[in-house]
């Protein structure tokens, strides 16, 4: 799976938690999930759930913590599609 | 260099199935912090409760630090609650619009916040409709003044904005002049009173339909 396939992926995880459905439909690597997409640090958690769920992965306490901007969530994500292979 | 800390939940949007799912408050609680919630007294809240609870105290606590470092990464699992005091009061069930902190309020959890090498402490309060709380680097609480405030309309812009006009309102109460709010280049909000800093630090939440803030008194005025 590539960068642009896991991005359009992305935007359906993080759809549920921004109220800014414009930026959504513009997100790029450099996107901050909270800062840009004004998305509630509460539902950080929730977003790596849905992340585990969608790419049937497991993202570990460091890893999440990467996971700000969107390029470094999908870093997080090939990564750790990488490990399960 | 002073600052503060604070944060909202609202409990109405909190998924209390998932919530109580070990995939995702492991990702929110120490080990430590897991194993703090068998302690008896902590028995009477429950469990999505203390999660949020401890999940508000770390936010509270990354906003106070991040003040001091602004290239620090909020990481819940790398802040440490180690110890927390139940109120005196029982459960309050009563969610008023408006919520100020007074010193004498038995209705607060308490405790202390570990970071590195920063310890902070803690006070909270929680209710049918949400969990706030704040930090200080003091057990005193004496010069720190935080509330709570209901709104209309749970969206991000409204939010922001009754988030600041409701510190506004209270900072009015101990700093006359044009007071108005700025944002750093790293988030938090900067208090300007005639174009000039205050050097009053502050901090913003909100979550859902509330709103909360917090700042820090100079040491010649105490909170009554």
């Amino acid at each position: 799976m590539d960068r642009k396939t896991i991005l359009t992926e992305l935007k359906k995880v993080l759809a549920p938690y921004t109220e800014n459905k414009e930026m959504l439909d513009g997100i790029n690597e450099d996107t901050d999930l909270i800062r840009d997409l004004k998305i509630n640090s509460a539902n950080l958690v929730d977003i790596i759930i849905d992340a585990e769920s969608t790419y049937n992965i497991e993202i570990d306490f460091d890893s999440a913590d990467r996971m700000y901007k969107v390029g470094s969530c999908i870093d997080v994500i090939i990564e750790k599609m990488n490990q399960s292979a | 260099m002073r600052s503060t800390g604070n944060d909202i939940v609202a409990l109405a949007l909190v998924n209390k199935q998932r919530t109580s799912q070990f995939r995702f408050y492991s990702k929110i609680l120490s080990v430590s912090e897991q194993k703090l919630y068998h302690q008896p007294e902590l028995q009477q809240l429950p469990f999505e409760n203390y999660v949020w609870l401890l999940w508000s105290v770390k936010e509270s606590a990354y906003k106070y630090l991040k003040r001091l470092d602004p290239t620090l990464i909020f990481s819940p699992t790398n802040i440490i609650i180690q110890h927390i005091v139940i109120p005196g009061l029982s459960f309050d069930e009563s969610v008023a619009a408006q919520w100020e902190s007074t010193c004498e309020d038995a209705g607060l959890y308490s405790g202390k916040v570990v970071h590195g090498p920063h310890t902070l402490y803690f006070r909270a309060k929680i209710n049918e409709a949400w969990i706030a709380s704040v930090v200080n680097d003091d057990e005193c609480f004496d010069h720190v003044c935080w509330g709570v405030k209901s709104i209309d309309n749970a969206g991000y812009k409204y939010q922001s904005l009754e988030a600041r006009l409701a510190l506004i309102n209270k900072l009015n109460g101990f700093l006359q002049g044009d007071l108005r709010i700025e944002k750093s280049s790293v988030g938090y909000p900067v208090i300007v009173n005639y174009d000039e800093e205050t050097g009053v630090p502050a901090s913003l939440a909100h979550d859902g339909y509330f709103v909360a803030y917090s700042f820090v008194l100079s040491s010649d005025i105490v909170l009554t």
